[in-house]
């Protein structure tokens, strides 16, 4: 067997530690390539929204003359999206656990932070995947034939940013909730009530962007507004946190 | 506290760590020189895992100072991080990634001048070249874990710790295991926490036994009787868990 020496191999110079940009792209295609070899997030989130979707369905099958979908749209889809987001941000971290893998990537030289953006953009980009074939689907079923606002498109800015804010969150309830007991139990317990303020902007904008309301800035521009800064506070604090979480 | 030749590989004073009311390290003092071989003996719950946690700067000391080669780990915990590499009974490998990918994460976090020749030579080093583009979930434990010896010596560290290795290895992989340490020795230093009393004492240097978070013993080999160890260790095993 060949003695490994140490400093007797020409191929382990080290040149300048690498950057913390550097760093965030080695793991965001860690997680990237680890999903779409496995599939597994993307699957499970995939065909669980299919499903919320036909529940929705057989739940509305017998109503929705009575109803007004379009101002119930904005609501049903969030519902969607949240309970779609647990199941993925609830996986999100089982590689992580399995096999020490979290402790090998602690044992490295690097801002803790960087892992938590890595892991929140990897969360964002899944989510809209799922979001991107979701959001047709459920137009397709509850919305064809209904007189359609001309400010539809518009629901893409509450869809971006409501993702965002729900993974950057989710993302840090994932790491304090992996190694606990019941940890889906926990996440949805702590991810609900801190999502809320997020969620109710977020509701208030896709309703008003599906439906179209005539008082557009205090509908849709200042619940977006507020949803924005919701988003920055959260993800800084997050941010800062993130190295206190998982040293604990 | 300074870095230099004269620095001790590992230097422990007071080390504690409690959890909640419970202490799991009480007072942990050693000075291990650089290129030993500390074997870590003690009952289960004796603190022998959390001391190589702190040691590797994956858990904060609620009391006490500890270095290595004399970097502080509280004070300077990403330079002490460079100077680690953990091998485990898990193996810290994402089991859906090739062998050579989750050598390159490793290399490339570490920031290694030419991560893919470090690679491939420690693939070659480790006998598993032909596995290199094979998913780690296909590799049998005796197989993950020569891969890990890889990965925890990527960045070509200076201390390498050693939380009870052989647990699920059979006796073939265990050979192969021990020839695979035994050519990474020259110039490391490294630290063991294990059961096996005679293997442990065996491949050490200096020797250690914790009970309760406390150093029973600690000296080093030549000033050791391994039949008074193995006495020492007994009652040792015999006084419990913290």
């Amino acid at each position: 067997m060949k003695t490994t020496k140490r400093g007797d191999s020409p191929n382990c110079h080290f040149a300048a530690k690498p950057s913390t940009f550097s760093q965030y792209k080695t793991l965001l295609a860690k997680d990237l390539r680890q999903e779409f070899r496995t599939r597994e997030m993307l699957t499970s989130m995939g065909i669980y929204a299919l499903l919320v979707i036909i529940v929705y369905g057989a739940a509305l099958a017998l109503t929705a003359n009575g109803l007004d979908i379009m101002k119930m749209g904005g609501g049903l889809l969030w519902v969607l999206i949240v309970f779609t987001s647990l199941l993925g941000l609830g996986r999100s971290f089982a590689h992580e656990k399995d096999q020490g893998c979290m402790e090998g990537i602690l044992l490295v030289p690097l801002d803790r932070s960087v892992i938590f953006l890595a892991k929140t953009t990897a969360n964002v980009l899944f989510m809209l995947a799922v979001e991107v074939i979701a959001v047709p689907l459920f137009y397709f079923f509850f919305m064809t034939g209904q007189p359609v606002a001309p400010t539809l498109p518009a629901i893409v800015a509450p869809l971006a940013v409501g993702t965002i804010g729900m993974a950057g969150i989710g993302t840090m309830l994932s790491t304090i909730t992996m190694n606990t007991r019941a940890k889906d139990v926990m996440l949805a317990v702590l991810f609900i009530p801190l999502i809320y303020p997020l969620l109710y902007a977020c509701v208030t904008a896709t309703t008003a962007a599906i439906a179209g309301t005539e008082f557009w800035t205090d509908y849709f521009v200042m619940p977006l507004v507020l949803a924005c800064g919701y988003d920055v506070v959260m993800l800084l604090v997050c941010w800062v946190l993130y190295d206190f979480v998982v040293s604990a | 506290m300074m870095s230099g030749p004269d620095s001790p590989a590992i230097l422990a004073c007071g080390l504690t760590k409690a959890f909640g009311t419970r202490k799991a390290l009480d007072r942990v003092s050693f000075e291990l020189p650089e290129g030993a071989f500390l074997s870590i003996f003690g009952p289960n719950g004796a603190g022998k895992t959390t001391l190589l946690r702190v040691l590797s700067t994956l858990v904060r000391p609620t009391g006490g100072k500890a270095s290595l080669c004399g970097i502080d780990l509280t004070e300077e915990p990403d330079k002490a991080r460079g100077l680690v590499g953990m091998i485990s009974h898990q193996s810290m490998l994402y089991p859906d990634l090739t062998a050579e990918e989750n050598l390159l994460l490793y290399a490339e976090l570490y920031g290694v001048s030419d991560p893919k020749a470090r690679v491939g030579e420690l693939l070659e080093a480790v006998g598993l070249a032909h596995r290199r583009l094979d998913a780690v979930r296909t590799f049998s434990r005796g197989m993950t874990q020569r891969v890990s010896i890889a990965r925890a010596l990527v960045h070509d560290p200076r201390v390498v710790f050693l939380d009870e290795p052989y647990s699920g290895l059979d006796p073939h992989a265990i050979e192969i295991f021990d020839e695979l340490i035994e050519s990474t020795r020259a110039d490391r230093t490294f630290v063991m926490v294990s059961h096996d009393l005679a293997k442990g004492f065996a491949m050490c240097t200096h020797a250690l036994v914790l009970a309760r978070g406390r150093v029973v013993s600690f000296a080093p080999k030549d000033e050791l009787d391994f039949d008074d160890f193995a006495q020492l260790y007994r009652e040792t095993v015999g006084m419990g868990v913290a």
